[in-house]
């Protein structure tokens, strides 16, 4: 199914997406994502939803831009942006930001063309929050995950004290990348990448 | 409605083996040997190749064999007779397969007269004069991890393959792109494929498969894009995690050893498949898809209709 000129992002940047049990650096170039937004706790309606309203803009532009002979991407895996992550709020106030991350030539009037196509289908309204957005992280903290999302703290602990042993702190947003279907893979065999950009301590 | 026993699957593949070895001169068609043990036509084989541990077609070419091997020991028919008896067309081809089978040429397994047969699972050899009475099956499957889910019937868009199965990949790829960008692909939607074939006894070329997409009542057919309902009822369900090239040992696991042992007999209709992950991104051992075999109603479920891949 996937030819040579299948653009696969994972693949084409893989040392972003190192995947080491062990905290490692990296540095994470400007990326292009289909984000869409939200607050509640993962696994509530609304997130579930959200889910679904990103994949189903992913997979239109995706299948509108192939079927017009614009050459076939792979659609990547979903990632999440945690800003309120190491705060000690309320996890069902938690805000978070999903991701999929997408090829740069996507337009912003592809996304908005896709997102007209579903809502005429009968789809969520939801797809209607669906963005196209920049992010560059910079040098990041990186470190593979394996086992059920609340046994993430002792990872996060390792990568803080990996970063403080090189002179870095952790700043900015908790980033996590999906490399597992938590409905479809038992909760000891979830593999996720966390990120967590990191900048120099100021002595 | 008394449940059906494994001892009833097994007397019902001892009526079918019992006729294969009284019709060895015969074409045998799967067909007939379904209907001899009131198995539906859809599922035959793979329960035949689940209980016995070979495939109709791999039993009757071992039997076919055998009594070859026994004519050429004790009687005085020349090999090219034997051959042709045997359904081979050369005495080349018949040479291979008894070489592949005896581990000697047919001339010299004849010179040295030692009529020994490799052992198989089920512990049935040809023997002349001899009615099977009963046969070895596997012990395996018993502990499957299957659930009994009873579904509404789902409107699926499809389109019809007919080939190889290593090539289903761009019938695929042209459904998902037309349903894509129309906007079908959005949230809840699955991804189905029904075989209507089995590789195993159908020829490549002539193998039929429906790539589906479930859809609303708003679909309209268009092209070559047709629309088809898959029927609702119970099934029983199994994952499959790994490529898609090892789908038929699940599925022979499932229908010829699993089925036997669960009281339950399979309705007259094709199983189908739903895919959970994108193949595109996704590791083909991680690849994850659940099996569904239709069962005939005991009309005593108590549960409710379940939507599948929620």
């Amino acid at each position: 199914m996937k030819t040579s000129e299948t653009v696969d992002l994972y693949r084409e940047y893989r040392k972003e997406y190192a995947t080491s049990r062990n905290p490692v650096l990296v540095k994470v170039g400007p990326a292009t994502y289909l984000s869409i937004s939200g607050q509640g706790a993962p696994g509530s309606n609304a997130f579930t939803e959200a889910i679904g309203a990103l994949y189903g803009v992913a997979f239109t532009v995706k299948m509108t831009r192939k079927f017009a002979g614009k050459g076939d991407y792979v659609v990547s895996k979903l990632e999440g942006l945690w800003p309120d992550f190491s705060s000690s709020g309320d996890k069902n106030q938690w805000s978070w930001q999903l991701l999929i991350r997408t090829p740069k030539f996507v337009t912003n009037k592809e996304v908005t063309h896709a997102v007209a196509v579903l809502l005429k289908r009968g789809k969520s309204a939801e797809v209607r929050r669906v963005r196209l957005e920049s992010l560059e992280e910079g040098l990041c903290v990186q470190a593979l995950h394996v086992g059920p999302y609340e046994n993430e703290s002792t990872a996060i602990a390792a990568m803080k004290s990996f970063a403080e042993g090189k002179g870095l702190k952790l700043q900015g947003v908790h980033h996590e990348i999906y490399l597992s279907d938590p409905r479809r893979v038992a909760p000891a065999k979830l593999k996720t990448i966390l990120r967590h950009p990191v900048e120099r301590v100021v002595a | 409605m008394r449940a059906i026993t494994l001892q009833d699957y097994k007397r019902r593949i001892l009526q079918v083996l019992a006729h294969i070895q009284d019709h060895l001169d015969d074409p045998l068609p799967l067909g007939e040997l379904a209907a001899l043990a009131g198995f539906s036509r859809y599922h035959f084989h793979r329960i035949f190749k689940g209980m016995v541990g070979e495939s109709v077609k791999e039993y009757v070419r071992r039997l076919r064999l055998e009594r070859a091997a026994s004519q050429l020991k004790l009687g005085s028919a020349s090999v090219i007779e034997i051959a042709l008896n045997a359904g081979y067309k050369s005495h080349e081809a018949f040479t291979r397969s008894f070489k592949s089978c005896f581990g000697a040429a047919p001339s010299h397994f004849r010179s040295i007269r030692r009529a020994q047969f490799a052992s198989v699972f089920s512990g049935i050899h040809y023997r002349p004069g001899e009615t099977v009475q009963h046969f070895r099956i596997r012990h395996r499957g018993g502990s499957m991890n299957v659930k009994i889910q009873q579904l509404k019937p789902m409107r699926v868009a499809f389109l019809r393959h007919v080939g190889p199965y290593g090539e289903v990949g761009a019938t695929w790829d042209r459904l998902l792109t037309i349903m894509g960008k129309d906007g079908y692909l959005g949230g809840g939607t699955m991804l189905l494929g029904i075989c209507h074939d089995d590789p195993e006894v159908t020829p490549p070329s002539t193998i039929r498969y429906d790539a589906c997409v479930t859809v609303g009542d708003d679909f309209v057919p268009s092209g070559d894009i047709q629309v088809q309902m898959v029927a609702g009822g119970e099934y029983a369900m199994t994952r499959h995690t790994g490529p898609y090239n090892t789908l038929g040992r699940t599925y022979v696991q499932l229908l010829g050893q699993w089925m036997p042992r669960s009281g339950r007999e399979l309705r007259d209709v094709s199983c189908f498949e739903v895919y959970l992950n994108d193949p595109q991104s996704t590791a083909p051992e991680d690849l994850l898809t659940d099996i569904y075999a239709p069962l005939q109603s005991q009309g005593n479920f108590q549960g409710g209709d379940e939507v599948i891949g929620a």
